[in-house]
């Protein structure tokens, strides 16, 4: 029985006993309720005859709750007055031309204009609601404000004694997709750009149309489009009226996006950008993007599949505008254009037959799919030796530059259009100038005035870069930001020359401070120049991950290497470069380590894609200070000359060696399990042919310079004779080198390097000798020859090697 | 109930790809579930979100996973509509923090900047829903007027429709003291219709 924590005394007595055979039953007629079986008041109560009469009062209460509870019949609530107004605001009503969730449009007549005029009226569901009501007034009374020639018109306001209504605009047309059955694609293209710009005109007004579809934009005699309907959705206080009238929301959410149909992101401009995409796209195929027979699959769809492809529908339909089509129906609103505008412009250019902007994302998903499936096939074929590992790489490679085809934002930024210049112009002379703040005396701005105009140059190019970057205006922001980039060091060190930190003098000699050597410059350290270089790299590889974009990776490793550089000047390069200028290139050499660990921490951490710019520095210094130490480091020319001394100094051998440091360097980057690493074995490769055979080449020449000084020497002609010969064959191992690994630039390199050797021998050893061009006729014919019957020879060769033992 | 349009037919006619059946369905629930909303959100959070915004949002939720939905007694839906509302309510009040922050970017559409951007919710309007018709108003403001656990009892065994043993499990009682809550609450309720008359 009950154990009622909350036990009174009364509970006890009989009437205790007697509240729970009325609450049990009670309970028992909600339970046949909740079973859904047909219950009775009156014969309920014939059962439970001895409670009637106190359980009457109480099922009765319960029905009054249910019948609250109780969709109201539909026809009856929902349109208490069908009957037509006679007038509004003084137009006589003539029909009713539409309704919707919120209300419906009447036909009426200006009488005064003799113009016909369409009234939209608030339902009478709405109008007790107060709040909506103003609602509604106030979004008319905003966007009569808006006048645009392919925006549907709004005239007058309703007068508050009457319904709430406005009058807009009468428009003759059919709606959009059914005007453009007949046009041409370029004439479609016209009528959506034309939409397009309607469309951002609201945006501009702070005005989110969100109910776009072609049932909305109507189409006039002269093809020129009108958007109706804008943000009805929106001022009547969002989803909530359409839920008041599901109907609205299944007739047509195909145009929805999918943030919309989910209804879980607030909306912005970009929702409706995706419904113009599924616009454009039934202009162009005759078919809505997405469809479904139940609206859980067309959410469904709409939220995570992609349309098919424009062009699978039609293939005369031109690929730009599919591009266009497929980027506003991005499914990440991100990946969208920013605006109606942009895709606006994007339609303008198709129009002015250039290149469009947009390059959809969803290609690259929809390739990468198959892309990976056929990679792995790949790999197999690999395995069973179907094909080599260089047609695997090319295969790769060629994929992958298929699937990280740029944004657009990219395209923008690399075509130079008057505005695109213009910018970089104007970045240039704001670096320019704040630059000759900080190098140039100005008696005028010196000082702390100085340090507030760079100060504030280099503050509002980061403001503005950040916002406009989260304003989308990507290609704007990048220019900013870049200047800011540069101008940073440059605040930096007027601040620091104001303040007067870090004027220490490079080993207390002020010859060593690079400023110094130009007589008109502000005494700037060269302590000032590495501290403010080294304070703006966090910056910069900030940057880089708030805005993704590579540029900063690439601004972060050229400021690292122009770091190294001053650092150089720290340590005493000047001084080196007037004595000893073999010692830079020496200490450039840990710098070129440096580089290549930093890129190596970079990749196996977190970013490989950042660390290729590294890799790019640390292969420039080492190329730049093995051949520099090569050239003119003397310590190291003195050792040269004691260990080779058949030579005439270094140069001859620098080729080579170096060539077997970067042979190395090559192995020793290709063991490692970091893709870009391995990919700079490739460019240390790329050089080795060259570097020995010019090598050979130059030891060559040498050799015979030496001989044709003493011609009696023999071994100085065995010599001669020997980098003669040798040439031409290292010339032809490095043309064969090139089969394994299809190195292209190993054969042509060979290649020419064997004419050299040849013409070399020509003009020695066979001076004047027919035998020479003939014995090379011959040998080019045979060789050709047996290259076309290459199998029988091989098997020839190895029966005779065989028989040999 | 009608056979016709008894919520089992409407789930039978969805299940069988008639989408326009699941109007007059959720239509059927949808003031029960405005209710439970009403009452599910804390009053902080009804200054925020709208009764209207979360039954929209569960509604199209309703709609997406309609597949997973398995027709067990005539009060299955309810509770799985009122299971899917107190998910929107959690993630509403999850979000809440996370829009707070973000207000800044939302005044680009509703600021007193820009008098034609869209108005903000205002938080002392009730659900339009609720709000619209006498009948509800009245209903909530008796409600309001209940103690606690009495509107408890109403809300689960006479709004959301549970049978008096769900409606125990939920509440944590015996069968027994559940009905007997339930009773007293509907006395209670009863008495604030036709005061005087206890």
């Amino acid at each position: 029985m009950a154990k009622e924590p909350r036990h009174d005394a009364q509970e006890t007595t009989a009437s205790g006993a007697r509240e729970q055979l009325l609450a049990d039953a009670v309970a028992e007629y909600l339970d046949r309720q909740a079973r859904g079986e047909a219950t009775d008041i009156e014969s309920f109560c014939r059962i439970h005859e001895s409670l009637a009469l106190d359980l009457k009062p109480l099922l009765e209460a319960l029905e009054v709750i249910e019948a609250t509870l109780q969709p109201r019949q539909p026809a009856a609530a929902l349109e208490p007055d069908k009957r037509l107004p006679d007038f509004l605001s003084g137009h006589k009503i003539l029909s009713e031309i539409g309704s919707g969730g919120m209300g419906c449009v009447y036909l009426a007549f200006d009488e005064r204009l003799g113009r016909k005029v369409a009234i939209k009226v608030l339902s009478p569901r709405f109008r007790d609601n107060a709040v909506l009501r103003e609602r509604f007034m106030q979004e008319a009374r905003a966007m009569a404000k808006l006048r645009h020639p392919n925006v549907a018109h709004i005239y007058s306001l309703g007068p508050a004694e009457e319904a709430p209504h406005f009058v807009m605009e009468y428009l003759e047309g059919v709606p959009l997709t059914e005007a453009a059955r007949p046009l041409t694609l370029r004439q479609k293209a016209e009528l959506m750009h034309k939409v397009a710009l309607a469309v951002e005109f609201l945006h501009q007004h702070q005005v989110i149309h969100r109910d776009l579809k072609p049932a909305n934009i109507l189409v006039g005699p002269e093809l020129e489009p009108k958007v109706l309907d804008f943000g009805l959705a929106l001022q009547s206080g969002d989803h909530a009226t359409r839920l008041s009238s599901p109907g609205d929301l299944l007739g047509t959410p195909n145009y929805f996006s999918p943030e919309q149909a989910r209804a879980s992101a607030p909306l912005d401009v970009r929702s409706d950008v995706f419904s113009l995409g599924a616009i454009f796209y039934e202009l162009l195929t005759g078919e809505a993007p997405f469809r479904g027979d139940t609206l859980p699959v067309l959410i469904q769809h709409i939220c995570q599949d992609d349309p098919v492809l424009p062009r699978r529908l039609d293939p005369t339909i031109p690929g730009d505008l599919q591009n266009i089509c497929v980027k506003a129906l991005e499914k990440n609103p991100a990946d969208r254009y920013g605006s109606a505008g942009e895709m606006a412009s994007d339609l303008e250019r198709f129009l002015a037959e250039e290149p469009v902007l947009a390059v959809p994302t969803s290609y690259a998903r929809l390739m990468a799919g198959k892309i990976d499936q056929h990679l792995r096939e790949l790999q197999g074929w690999k395995q069973d030796r179907i094909v080599s590992e260089s047609e695997l790489d090319s295969f790769r490679k060629l994929y992958d530059r298929l699937v990280d085809r740029e944004d657009a934002w990219i395209m923008a930024v690399r075509r130079l259009t008057l505005s695109q210049v213009t910018l970089y112009f104007g970045a240039w002379i704001l670096v320019l100038g704040a630059t000759l703040v900080m190098l140039f005396n100005y008696p005028s701005l010196s000082g702390t005035p100085a340090v507030l105009v760079v100060s504030a140059a280099a503050a509002s190019t980061a403001w503005i870069g950040v916002r406009c970057w989260r304003q989308e205006q990507r290609r704007i922001a990048i220019a900013y930001l870049l200047a800011f980039c540069l101008l940073l060091p440059v605040a930096l060190l007027v601040g620091m020359d104001r303040v007067g930190l870090f004027t220490g003098l490079t080993r207390n000699d002020a010859a060593l401070e690079f400023f110094a050597r130009f007589e008109s410059f502000k005494r700037t350290t060269n302590a000032q120049l590495w501290w403010s270089v080294l304070l703006s790299l966090p910056v910069y590889s900030w940057l880089r991950r708030f805005t993704h974009a590579s540029v900063f990776s690439l601004v972060c490793a050229v400021m690292a290497a122009v770091l190294s550089v001053v650092s150089l000047l720290r340590m005493g390069m000047l001084e080196w470069l007037d004595s000893d200028p073999g010692k830079v290139y020496l200490e450039l050499i840990p710098f070129a380590v440096l580089f290549f660990l930093a890129g190596a921490l970079i990749e196996r951490f977190r970013y490989p894609a950042d660390s290729r710019y590294f890799y790019s520095v640390a292969v420039a210094a080492t190329f730049i200070s093995l051949s520099g130490v090569a050239l003119f480091h003397e310590p190291y020319a003195n050792w040269l000359k004691r260990v080779v001394p058949r030579t005439r100094g270094q140069l001859e051998y620098l080729f080579i060696i170096n060539a077997g440091i970067y042979l190395s360097l090559q192995f020793l980057c290709e063991r490692l399990p970091l893709a870009q690493m391995r990919a700079v074995a490739n460019t240390f490769r790329f050089v080795i042919p060259g570097h020995v055979l010019t090598s050979l080449l130059l030891l060559g020449l040498a050799a015979s310079d030496l001989w044709e000084k003493t011609l009696s020497s023999a071994a100085l002609r065995h010599e001669a004779r020997f980098f003669e010969i040798v040439l031409p064959l290292a010339a032809s191992l490095f043309v064969f080198g090139s089969v394994p690994r299809q190195l292209k630039n190993f054969l042509a390199t060979g290649l020419l390097f064997l004419a050299i050797g040849i013409v070399r021998l020509e003009q020695d050893l066979f001076k004047q000798r027919a035998t020479w061009p003939l014995g090379l006729l011959g040998a080019g014919l045979l060789l050709m020859l047996a290259a076309a019957d290459y199998s029988p020879l091989r098997m020839a060769v190895s029966r005779l090697i065989r028989r040999q033992p | 109930m009608d056979a016709v349009t008894s919520s089992y037919n409407l789930i039978e006619r969805i299940k069988s790809g008639d989408q326009q059946a699941f109007a007059p369905l959720f239509d059927k629930h949808r003031r029960r579930l405005a209710v439970l909303i009403h009452y599910g959100l804390s009053l902080e959070l009804r200054s925020f979100v709208e009764v209207d915004d979360v039954l929209q949002e569960t509604w199209l939720r309703a709609f997406r996973d309609f597949g997973q939905f398995t027709y067990r007694s005539p009060g299955s839906f309810m509770s799985w509509l009122a299971r899917i509302a107190d998910h929107v309510i959690a993630d509403a009040a999850r979000s809440q923090g996370r829009q707070k922050r973000h207000a800044i970017e939302l005044l680009r559409f509703r600021s007193a900047s820009n008098p034609a951007g869209p108005e903000p919710m205002d938080s002392k309007t009730p659900s339009r829903l609720l709000a619209q018709e006498e009948n509800m108003r009245r209903l909530l403001e008796k409600l309001d007027a209940l103690p606690h656990d009495y509107r408890q009892a109403i809300l689960l065994m006479k709004v959301e429709g549970l049978s008096t043993g769900e409606a125990a499990d939920r509440l944590g009682k015996s069968k027994e003291a559940t009905a007997l809550l339930l009773h007293r609450a509907i006395k209670r309720f009863r008495a604030l219709e036709h005061p005087g008359e206890e």
